[in-house]
């Protein structure tokens, strides 16, 4: 007996006859479904941009906690001799900090600074590896934000709204421009430093847009998303087959009852058939050479901030939309040793300067640094004061959280490197010039993408929201 | 979309043809200036913010005279009105709103006459109790089946519209039994009322409500309220055994305790004269908040973080308003001060908990043969305490203690109090003595009970830690519960709701734009909890009958379930709403069950949920009920509906939360070694419900499927539709493991294909599904016949070709859209 008869002979016995005699009249190899594959749509259709897009992909590099731009970037030689004086009350009135009570004493940078590239950028000595690509780093200096505390301030870094319900940026990316990879999600995030950001998923959450434009969060250990792999036993040919058995099935009662979401659904498990081949293989970075791992300081398998820029520039050349990083562990306020400016903050430095001067340099010399945006920067700044916790001093040396003021850089697409824009006083306590809210960040990030922030719109209880809510200006002088 | 902007066009031309007549029409505050004003002024006018000293959220406000001398609104008087001149002001730098888009004419022209009238002021209608709306008149009252029926018709007679026609038997059927069991129909009830005809609906709906799964399903609606997990949250996110609420929350739902009960028992059971255990246990409701037991924090501060969170989730819970704003400043644009704030918080300062490791207080449970031992001992215990207290504040050690309280200040004096305890007492000894509140005072004899050298205190509490040693030797189960202190917390502001800047003293009370607290009422939790569900409330029954909507229809009548403020979502039904309310309260003696079965027996419950292209442009989220409701199943019931089709679920209830299979190494918290230990037999297949959950560690399948980390009250889930979900469903061991047993039962029925269809829809395949099915299982068969090592990795045993295509099969069915969305 042929095989398909055997296998004919057994599934008589498990359907009826009446259900037996309508297949074999339809026949049973005529039964065979194509599959439903790439024709049906992944999301519904982008609303494309609104003019010519600089930048087609974006790399955040979140550095949750709040890095302290004192020790990096904004070198400031006056703080240096205010260092252990008395805080000024005249600059504690009407200010909120997360942690500061009573008067806190001055403290000086906790790093030595020197001149880079021919721009002449300042970076500290925290960092020796940026310096190699700094001309190509447009620093924004005199970021501010709304928000003094993680979550919220993540938030609003993300969504544009300090509150939970909003789309991420990389949703409302995502949404405008489509994917360009069918076989990837089009919004990928990458944690790391142990601990998951504050604001948890909702930062790079859909809020009320479909959920297709949610961010995936993959792996480095096990599993790069959870349950990807097929059972045991199940190849790939029959895990096809079952797919297509459900979106068929899935067709049909779209044709009886009409409901949209079952559509949603056949293109949910499209996407998830090929996220079984595709993410494995672009999340697998053992074969890459051994140059790159050295560039980047690279362990396969290990979960670090390393290996994810190396994946980001892998996703990146896979066409991944939007690519989030998260690393946490910048909150320096002294309390413990691991949150410290001298202590855990040193681990961050040496953690991410080498990765991020490797995927910058990996990215040009591929030729896509072009058309990818590359940000850095925390949810805010810190203060130029000791962190004196519930009026006592703290054990390590550490910062406050500080809204007013703080540094965010971004290099590749559209942006003119070895500039930097805003400028603070003599402490890095205020804005001089050039301040840049974090909705103008976004309304520029948008805009080089092709879009005008206050266009790309979404409807949503009788409103149109859109990233920026009702603020927001594009930094004409970061462009190229 | 079409319907508002014509509503609109109407109104807006209104405006302008009566702008030159004498005699505008009555303008109404709530729907033509309150929404101009929240949009356009209160962000620079409102409760934060008073630009100009001028704020626009109470009206005596608003008519005071602002920082420039002049009145932004005389009633009457629209020429000395300075919001007038202003919104109309032709230099840009005069014309509100600043820096914005001008009113449009017609807006300018509403708040003219408006002011004209008097500036009449209006309640929010939140704000204002409900009445029984008067039925309606409808076109087609046969249809109606419950008198909710009468306002969704009229609604839709209003459009135009007609209802959907009923949904099938089986659809319907599946339908309730998920809706009030969580857990699907079996073939032989659906065969039962369906083909046989000899069960009622009526009486299969009364049979669902009866059963002890009504409960479980319930129960996970109001956890997520609760925010109940089995850990403390917070960094360390520690375990927490708390699972004796779980089970009273089932049980409350079983024996369809009514809300008001319900209600009381939770915020105050403690306090109810001759409290029960299971009124204790009733409590811990506001025990699931966070507990930090991180080194160095202080346990002051995270004991208001605590109070703080009781207070948020209560008025979220019951009040529908997100009362946290309220916690660092006047409300933006809710008429709710930032003193009422406080003031409500001090229905909730005097509790004994305070942020301990060791959730102390505590109710320990005995097991039965101990029981008699364990309560001589407690009581024992409780005795030796007020000994040791009576002693440390007995005269002969007055002085001896003054000695020690100076003596703080040292390193090695202070270094013996705990370290989260050691900045509280240096605030209490910084306090002049005749200053210190009785909280102070009683820290800190605790913490000198727990240091004193005094003889006679280092006997008593040797005794004690006796006697705790034998009661621990007993192993008793510790429920965290709330527990009144002897005497009252002193409350006051707190300034940016810091717990350090302390400003004026306040007096327990409820805020003045609700009606009172009921007359008799003691000024404690319990009051207030009786004040949450007196008749008078305007929101308690509205906020809770709307959720029991969304539950059932996907949306609720107000979408907002969280904020019935006025920036929550407009209700889609005013007069639905309001009817349910009252309803809720005065036709069902605020019973959930009775409210529920009027709902489910309603016509409008009953429509088919099959909808054309074009009802889905006029109305994509049914918010005018013209159909029934279809969306995706939550978390929970993707779980347990796969469990119960394939036979593996367990009906085991209650007891302490158990740990199915997740993928190894999500534990990694660098302060805790704990691991997830898989749990054995029966308890690897219960009921959702009773996963542990872990607040930073949810268990993944549940959290892709939307459920909530439950650190904080979670009103709504938003459901998502991912490819991460398909993952679940087709490759999480614990739906394949579904997916054998589905096919082990199909490989005994005659007609093995269509009956694992049955199984999981409760109704036989349609001649195409059934030949889709049959494809995949002949290709699957024809594999596993040429590999059979495959058929045996896929079903663990070796010669089971067939049972292998069967598993494919029953993995396919357990995938498909129909099973995974309530229709």
């Amino acid at each position: 007996m042929s095989l398909i008869n055997e296998a004919r002979h057994t599934y008589l016995g498990h359907i009826t006859r009446r259900h037996f005699l309508k297949s074999a009249g339809a026949g049973l190899g005529a039964m065979a479904f194509a599959s439903l594959g790439t024709a049906s749509a992944v999301a519904p259709s982008a609303p494309g941009p609104h003019f010519a897009p600089k930048a087609k992909r974006v790399i955040f590099l979140h550095m949750a906690g709040g890095p302290s731009q004192l020790e990096l970037f904004d070198y400031k030689p006056d703080l240096a001799r205010l260092d252990g004086q008395d805080c000024p009350e005249s600059l504690l009135e009407g200010k909120r900090f997360a942690f500061i009570r009573g008067i806190p004493k001055m403290l000086g940078p906790q790093a030595s600074f020197q001149q880079h590239g021919e721009s002449g950028a300042w970076i500290s000595n925290h960092l020796p590896h940026l310096g190699r690509v700094v001309d190509k780093i447009a620093f924004l200096k005199a970021m501010h934000t709304d928000e003094f505390n993680h979550a919220p301030a993540q938030l609003l870094v993300h969504s544009g709204s300090p509150r939970l319900g909003r789309p991420s940026m990389g949703s409302w990316v995502t949404y405008g421009l489509g994917s360009e990879n069918e076989n990837l999600p089009a919004f990928v995030v990458l944690l790391s430093g142990g601990v998951a950001p504050d604001a948890g998923a909702s930062v790079y959450g859909s809020g009320f847009l479909p959920t297709v434009y949610q961010g995936v969060q993959c792996r480095t250990k096990g599993d790069p998303v959870l349950f990807l792999g097929d059972p045991d036993g199940v190849p790939r040919s029959l895990r096809r087959k079952t797919i297509d058995a459900i979106n068929s099935i899935n067709q049909q009662q779209h044709e009886e009852v009409g409901d949209p979401e079952i559509l949603t659904r056949i293109s949910q498990y499209e996407m998830a058939f090929r996220m079984q081949t595709s993410v494995p293989e672009a999340m697998d970075i053992s074969r890459e050479p051994s140059y790159i791992h050295e560039l980047y300081g690279t362990e396969p398998g290990e979960t670090a901030f390393s290996n994810n820029c190396l994946l980001a520039r892998r996703l990146v050349e896979r066409g991944v939309r939007f690519v989030q990083l998260f690393h946490w562990g910048w909150d320096s306020h002294g309390a413990g040793e691991s949150e410290s400016l001298d202590g855990g903050f040193l681990h961050r430095c040496r953690e991410t300067d080498r990765p991020v001067t490797a995927l910058l340099t990996d990215i040009d010399q591929r030729g896509l640094l072009e058309e990818t945006l590359v940000i850095w920067g925390g949810e805010f700044g810190r203060t130029p004061m000791l962190e004196n916790r519930s009026g006592s001093d703290n054990p390590y040396v550490g910062r406050d959280h500080h809204s007013d003021v703080y540094t965010m850089w971004m290099a590749g697409g559209g942006i003119q490197g070895g500039i930097t824009h805003g400028e603070t006083d003599e402490i890095g306590y205020s804005a001089v010039s050039g301040r840049v809210h974090v909705h103008d960040l976004q309304a520029t990030i948008l805009h080089l993408l092709g879009f005008d922030h206050e266009r790309l719109t979404y409807p949503f209880q009788g409103r149109d929201f859109r990233l920026t809510d009702v603020h927001g200006h594009v930094v004409h002088k970061v462009l190229a | 979309m079409s319907r508002y902007w014509i509503g609109f066009t109407v109104l807006a031309t209104a405006g302008i043809l009566l702008g030159g007549c004498k005699r505008a029409p009555e303008i109404s505050f709530n729907e033509q200036i309150r929404p101009v004003l929240n949009d356009r002024c209160v962000n620079c006018h409102g409760g934060i913010r008073r630009q100009g000293d001028l704020s626009l959220l109470f009206r005596h406000e608003a008519l005071m005279t602002a920082e420039s001398g002049e009145k932004a609104i005389v009633p009457f008087e629209p020429a000395e009105s300075e919001l007038l001149r202003r919104i109309a002001h032709t230099d840009p730098d005069l014309r509100m709103p600043k820096d914005d888009s001008a009113l449009t004419p017609e807006e300018i022209q509403t708040f003219r006459s408006w002011i004209e009238q008097g500036a009449p002021w209006e309640d929010h209608w939140a704000y204002v109790t409900p009445e029984r709306p008067p039925l309606p008149k409808v076109s087609n009252p046969d249809w109606i089946r419950d008198s909710l029926d009468y306002f969704v018709l009229a609604r839709l007679d209003e459009m135009d519209w007609s209802p959907q026609s009923e949904a099938d038997c089986p659809v319907l059927i599946r339908r309730v039994s998920l809706d009030l069991t969580g857990l699907p129909p079996s073939p032989a009830d659906v065969n039962q009322i369906c083909i046989a005809e000899d069960l009622s609906y009526e009486d299969y709906v009364d049979l669902l409500l009866s059963l002890p799964t009504y409960g479980e399903r319930w129960a996970s609606m109001w956890l997520d309220l609760a925010r109940y997990a089995d850990s403390q949250g917070y960094e360390k996110d520690l375990g927490r055994t708390i699972w004796r609420y779980r089970d009273w929350v089932i049980r409350a739902f079983n024996e369809d305790m009514p809300f008001d009960q319900f209600t009381i028992e939770q915020l105050a059971g403690d306090l109810l004269p001759g409290a029960t255990e299971s009124q204790l246990i009733a409590t811990a409701f506001h025990r699931n908040t966070m507990t930090n037991t991180e080194g160095g924090t202080d346990d002051e501060e995270f004991r208001v973080a605590a109070v703080v969170d009781r207070v948020n989730t209560t008025w979220e819970v019951w009040q529908g308003t997100t009362f946290s704003c309220v916690q660092c400043h006047g409300h933006p644009y809710d008429p709710f001060t930032h003193r009422e704030y406080f003031e409500f918080f001090a229905f909730f300062n005097s509790t004994a908990d305070r942020d301990l490791d060791s959730e102390y207080p505590t109710l320990p449970f005995f097991e039965e043969e101990k029981s008699t031992e364990g309560s001589v001992l407690m009581s024992e215990i409780t005795k030796l305490e007020d000994a040791i207290l009576a002693q440390i504040r007995s005269d002969s050690l007055v002085a001896l203690r003054r000695t020690w309280e100076t003596t703080l200040n040292q390193p090695e004096v202070i270094g013996r109090v705990p370290l989260m305890k050691q900045n509280e007492v240096k605030r209490v000894v910084a306090t002049p003595e005749k200053d210190r509140g009785d909280a102070q005072i009683w820290t800190l004899d605790h913490v000198y009970a727990n240091l004193s050298d005094d003889p006679v205190i280092t006997r008593l509490r040797s005794e004690k830690r006796e006697k705790e040693r034998a009661m621990h030797a007993l192993n008793p189960i510790h429920t965290p519960i709330m527990q009144e202190l002897p005497f009252q917390r002193r409350t006051h502001v707190l300034e940016r709701g810091s717990f350090l800047l302390k400003g004026d003293r306040v007096a327990p009370d409820t805020p003045d734009v609700l009606p009172a607290m009921p007359e008799g009422a003691p000024r404690n939790r319990l009051g207030m909890a009786q004040w949450l569900v007196s008749d008078e409330n305007p929101l308690t029954a509205r906020v809770t009958a709307n959720r029991f909507w969304e539950q059932i229809f996907g949306t609720g009548i107000v979408e907002s379930l969280e904020d019935f403020g006025t920036q929550g979502l407009e209700r889609s039904n005013a007069d639905l709403l309001d009817y349910l309310a009252v309803s809720f309260m005065e036709d069902h003696d605020w019973s959930m069950k009775s409210f529920l079965r009027s709902v489910v027996l309603s016509a409008t419950y009953r429509q088919s949920s099959h909808v054309t292209e074009e009802a889905i442009r006029m109305d994509p989220h049914n918010r005018n009920l013209a159909r029934g409701p279809r969306f995706r199943l939550n978390a929970e019931k993707v779980r347990d509906q796969a469990l119960q089709v394939s036979g593996l679920l367990s009906s085991k209830m209650y007891g302490p939360s158990v740990m199915p299979p997740q993928p190894e190494g999500l534990w990694k918290n660098p302060y805790d070694s704990r691991q997830w230990q898989t749990s054995e037999g029966d308890n690897r297949y219960r009921r959702a419900v009773y996963t542990y959950w872990r607040r930073t560690v949810p268990y993944p399948s549940m959290a892709t499927f939307d459920s909530p980390s439950r650190e904080v009250c979670m009103s709504r889930r938003i459901r998502t539709n991912t490819p991460l979900q398909a993952l679940v469903t087709l490759n999480d061991p614990v739906f394949v493991e579904a997916a054998q047993a589905l096919a082990k039962r199909m490989l005994r029925a005659e007609d093995s294909i269509a009956a694992g269809y049955t199984y999981a829809m409760g109704t036989s395949p349609a001649p195409e599904d059934m030949d889709v099915l049959s494809t995949l299982y002949t290709d699957a068969f024809a594999h596993y016949t040429e590999n059979h090592e495959d058929s045996a990795s896929l079903t663990g045993e070796s010669g089971s070709i067939d049972l292998a295509a069967l598993t494919i099969v029953a993995n396919a069915i357990l995938n498909l859209d129909q099973f995974l969305m309530k229709e």
